[in-house]
């Protein structure tokens, strides 16, 4: 296996085969893959927030859904990937903390917004979102690796997923 | 209202020292009360940190803790954050609970232990709140609080994703208690997470803005 990239806080990386990119300690963030199967090219981004609009200024357009799925499809697209085999994964946007009447607030409904932020934002791009883990209160850690294009989510307590 | 986080002077900072003193002081009394055991304090440090850091700052994305959450609402939209390791929650959890659970099936065992955990962490940012209202003269009526357990990383999302909304720094007051008489020392660490835009009513309030 390949020495695993780790993708940091707002961090945008495409890499082509051979190539395992991974994320640790998800919450309300997503971790989002795009991968070219035919290719083995992949990219991986840590999103934070659902939308660049209230931000001064966008030192990381990996930090939004809204700047970092275009993103990481130019970035993509500068390795050469055919953009109709694209398909996508992610997983994240998790609730961390409960408070009675409180999932809708602009704190605690961050995860959703980002769920729905991403979705979004991959439907009006084209690109096809094959599997997802999302929402929910626990947090997650994901690996994707260009040999198997699995993408791999750990949860504490409740194991592995391979989706 | 601030153009940029980076427009905090060493005042504000100063400033935002000095609630975190006077605020995890009575914290550090509060909980020492509870348990019954003494209780120190490390001198509050506040710092500018890139909200990409922020878990680096306190350990590995996958450090296992628990972290109680209580939030504040009204003049000064706030959430507080009592972070611990989860190994030592429960040594923390298990002081104030009156008898020994140890023989418990673990599910019994877990729901006591949050709940001792909710009440402890409810208490010292209670504490740390009521501080900061006599300071200011604001009431701030705060919710019940949420107690989670998981990886580092995930539970700081909530300190870089309120940040984040509008820059790129997280300003955080950072303290740690630590409670005497055990074999180790039992560290845990108070954050506080204004809401976007109400630290500069904070500072504005103490004026220093």
């Amino acid at each position: 296996m390949s020495q695993p990239i780790h993708v940091g806080m707002a961090d945008l990386v495409v890499s082509k085969h051979p190539a395992t990119l991974i994320t640790l300690g998800l919450g309300s963030c997503i971790g989002l893959v795009i991968f070219d199967q035919i290719s083995k090219t992949a990219g991986m981004v840590h999103i934070m927030l659902p939308d660049s609009r209230e931000a001064k200024n966008i030192p990381k357009p990996g930090k939004f859904a809204d700047t970092a799925v275009p993103l990481l499809l130019e970035e993509l697209a500068k390795l050469g990937v055919n953009r109709s085999q694209l398909r996508a994964k992610m997983a994240g946007g998790a609730q961390m903390f409960s408070l009675p009447g409180k999932t809708d607030s602009a704190i605690f409904g961050v995860g959703s917004r980002n769920i729905e932020a991403t979705t979004k934002m991959l439907a009006s791009a084209g690109i096809r979102l094959v599997a997802s883990d999302t929402g929910g209160s626990k947090g997650r850690s994901v690996e994707f690796s260009t040999e198997t294009m699995k993408f791999i989510v750990k949860t504490l307590g409740s194991g592995t997923k391979e989706l | 209202m601030m153009d940029e986080n980076s427009e905090f002077t060493s005042i504000h900072m100063d400033a935002i020292r000095e609630i975190g003193n006077i605020g995890t002081g009575n914290a550090a009394t509060a909980l020492s009360r509870l348990i019954g055991r003494a209780v120190d304090m490390d001198v509050p440090v506040a710092e500018l940190v890139p909200i990409y850091e922020v878990t680096a700052h306190y350990g590995s994305p996958e450090t296992r803790v628990c972290a109680v959450l209580i939030r504040s609402e009204e003049l000064f939209s706030c959430s507080l954050m009592f972070l611990i390791d989860e190994e030592k929650a429960d040594i923390l959890a298990d002081l104030v609970i009156p008898m020994d659970i140890s023989g418990m099936p673990d599910e019994e065992k877990f729901q006591m232990r949050n709940s001792a955990l909710a009440e402890q962490g409810n208490i010292i940012l209670g504490t740390f709140l009521n501080a900061l209202s006599q300071i200011t003269g604001w009431t701030l009526p705060t919710t019940t609080p949420a107690v989670a357990r998981d990886m580092l990383g995930s539970i700081m999302d909530v300190v870089a994703s309120t940040f984040g909304v509008m820059g790129d720094s997280a300003m955080l007051v950072k303290t740690t208690l630590h409670i005497k008489g055990l074999e180790s020392d039992l560290g845990g660490t108070v954050i506080m997470i204004p809401d976007p835009g109400t630290l500069e009513t904070l500072l504005a309030k103490l004026g220093v803005l």
